[in-house]
């Protein structure tokens, strides 16, 4: 018995060890590749890969400035809020698939997405990103995502009990009805429509070292404090009367999950729009892959979401290069086969 | 219950490292940004009504749109332009220039890299994208001309910027001659105007506050859209045969392609006064949508169109 949980526990490590080096492999692939090169299209101008190893190691000066500017203040930021969005979605779409026992969970089933674009909607129709600053609409699209999981989740409640299922189709009642409000207002927009149709296909392009600071630190504090919920998530999975008997408190547990998903999808959309998909399959592939334990399944998530979307964005802003293309396209375009590859192998494995 | 005091610790101790992580991320942040260039120029009020700190004499031009482009080559700065978006296509030389992707979210990576001096966007880009060019300390002035007059003053801003003022001068003169002829023609009271659809997109029209809601009252038309809700704005079938337009004209390009067999095959439309008479006309986007120079060959044609007896061809 102790053998196999010092088994277990071995191949953990060795699972968040490899995604670690994965992610930081990725990091230093991606920070050379796009539209200016090295690697890319390489039009007007390539930067060539000594520039960018001397400006990553501090000795930007031998380079022009405009490199720097390229390496340091757009692709780096942008690689890195793309990690910070992946890790967001995947975690919160672990913990959305375990608390509703539901495969078809994502962290916008309950309506997040479509309260962050009403705020959205409100701010770019306003106009508040000249008026008031360009934080304005990220502000908006966060307190939209608040007001509506909170209102769902008041709705659903019912005699001081919330049950998973009304809950979820709470959820996607508010949600068709915010979906509804925001086409409504893009009929109204007029001229500003079409900003808000591209803010809603999502896309990092908005990322800057004051982004990546403010995301770092919400979805850092969110995803730690899921961590260690865990246990209590393993214990969901086996259904709410049981995880009950287990001297679980379900209520308080589901709403401070809810809060700390909230707010990591939260801060996501705000600064990325909707990028789908990364949170709906990451937590399946690594289901799939790491097994069900939420205790590996959730940093594991983290990771690959990370790894996900880095990968995804990088092919999003080079395939059509200069011309960038929104990250969602990618994200379902290549994420879906491969689920379903391994949705197939999975099958016959247990066959 | 001792399982759970564990809990709370460990999480107060990784919150407190997330929040003392946060703070040296932002002190840094706040550190790195200290220098940022001044540079020489002249403030000059854009569309946005924002001053703007312009180069003199700017020697690498980026244009965010197709009409700031034609405005930018109309003036003769053709040769400083070092970036054009994607939909550029106008005038021949500007289709060899670097492109840098759509103005919706043109690549920031080429557009630094070509070092530009001056940006000349349109409305067309979002203020987030505008706010984060000007974050790369990049210069961008905006072009976004409301009416015919707005154009001609972007022409005038753009010749000053760009030491061109001789050549913006002859441009707006002729510009003006052009309108005039058409403008003293269709003043009068006493001329009928006819009722004019114009669409740019099946069944979507231009509706008040549009260039091309301008164009046709200054042809001497009436546009049957001028009320609808938004300047580009979809009207429903039963409204356009009801208002039994004298004149349907449609815009031709690279995303539409409606032809006047589409047209005059529309349920009901044969009831259309215009169907009848086989008044259908076909006029190229390029020069009705963008707020360029090309704006008046718009304005020509239409006339053309809807009065044929003041304007005959030649």
């Amino acid at each position: 018995m102790k053998t196999n949980f010092e088994k277990k526990y071995l191949k953990w490590n060795f699972i968040f060890i490899g995604l670690l080096m994965t992610l930081f492999f990725t990091l230093i692939i991606t920070i050379t590749i796009g539209s200016v090169g090295p690697i890319g299209s390489g039009n007007p101008e390539r930067i060539p890969m000594q520039a960018v190893w001397d400006i990553l190691i501090g000795k930007s000066r031998l380079w022009p400035d405009s490199y720097k500017t390229i390496i340091m203040d757009i692709r780096l930021p942008r690689i890195l809020l793309a990690a910070l969005a992946g890790c967001a979605l995947a975690v919160s779409g672990v913990v959305m698939q375990g608390i509703f026992r539901n495969p078809m969970a994502d962290p916008f089933i309950i309506g997040l997405s479509s309260g962050a674009a009403v705020g959205a909607s409100i701010s770019i129709l306003l106009g508040l990103s000249i008026s008031i600053g360009i934080y304005s609409t990220p502000f908006l699209a966060f307190v939209g995502a608040g007001l509506t999981i909170f209102g769902v989740y008041f709705i659903a409640r019912s005699r001081g009990k919330v049950r998973a299922e009304t809950l979820l189709l709470t959820g996607i009642a508010i949600g068709s009805f915010l979906t509804a409000v925001t086409s409504f207002l893009m009929y109204v927009a007029n001229e500003q429509f079409r900003f808000l149709f591209f803010w809603l296909l999502g896309g990092l392009y908005k990322a800057s070292w004051n982004t990546v600071a403010i995301a770092f630190s919400l979805i850092l504090l969110g995803v730690v404090i899921i961590q260690f919920f865990a246990r209590d998530l393993n214990a969901m999975v086996l259904g709410e009367e049981p995880a009950m008997h287990l001297g679980i408190d379900t209520k308080s547990m589901k709403k401070i999950l809810l809060i700390f998903s909230s707010l990591v999808t939260g801060t996501a959309v705000a600064f990325t729009g909707i990028i789908g998909f990364v949170g709906l399959i990451t937590p399946h592939i690594m289901r799939i892959l790491v097994g069900p334990n939420h205790r590996i399944l959730l940093p594991a998530s983290a990771l690959t979401g990370a790894i996900l979307l880095i990968w995804s964005d990088t092919i999003a802003r080079t395939i059509l290069s200069p011309t960038e293309i929104p990250v969602g396209i990618i994200t379902a375009f290549c994420g879906a086969p491969f689920f379903v590859y391994l949705l197939q192998k999975s099958k016959k494995g247990k066959r | 219950m001792k399982k759970r005091k564990g809990i709370t610790r460990l999480a107060a101790i990784a919150m407190a490292c997330i929040l003392i992580l946060a703070a040296f991320i932002v002190i840094s942040y706040i550190t790195q940004f200290k220098e940022s260039g001044r540079q020489t120029g002249f403030t000059v009020i854009d569309d946005y009504e924002r001053a703007i700190t312009v180069p003199k004499n700017p020697q690498r031009i980026i244009s965010l749109a197709p009409g700031c482009t034609e405005i930018i080559f109309a003036v003769g700065l053709g040769t400083k332009v070092v970036g054009v978006d994607d939909y550029s296509n106008y005038p021949e030389a500007a289709k060899n220039i670097t492109k840098i992707g759509s103005y919706l979210s043109p690549n920031l990576e080429v557009m630094v890299l070509s070092e530009p001096d001056l940006i000349l966007a349109s409305d067309m880009t979002s203020k987030e994208y505008i706010t984060s060019l000007e974050e790369k300390n990049l210069t961008v002035f905006i072009l976004a001309p409301k009416a015919i007059q707005g154009i001609i003053r972007d022409i005038r801003l753009v010749g000053i910027i760009g030491n061109k003022t001789k050549e913006a001068d002859n441009l707006i003169n002729s510009l003006e001659q052009r309108i005039n002829v058409i403008a003293s023609k269709t003043k009068s009271n006493t001329l009928y105007t006819p009722r004019v659809y114009l669409e740019y997109y099946p069944y979507w029209a231009y509706g008040p506050g549009s260039f091309g809601n301008d164009l046709i009252s200054m042809a001497g038309g009436k546009n049957i859209a001028a009320t609808a809700a938004s300047a580009y704005s979809e009207v429903a079938s039963e409204f356009i045969v009801s208002s039994n337009p004298e004149l349907i004209i449609f815009t031709i390009g690279p995303y539409v392609s409606t032809t006047t067999k589409d047209i005059k095959s529309r349920t009901g439309w044969d009831r259309i006064s215009a169907v009848r008479n086989n008044k259908i006309y076909a006029i190229y986007d390029d020069i009705i949508s963008r707020p360029g120079p090309r704006i008046v060959d718009a304005l020509e044609q239409l006339a053309k169109m809807i009065h044929p007896e003041l304007f005959p061809s030649k």
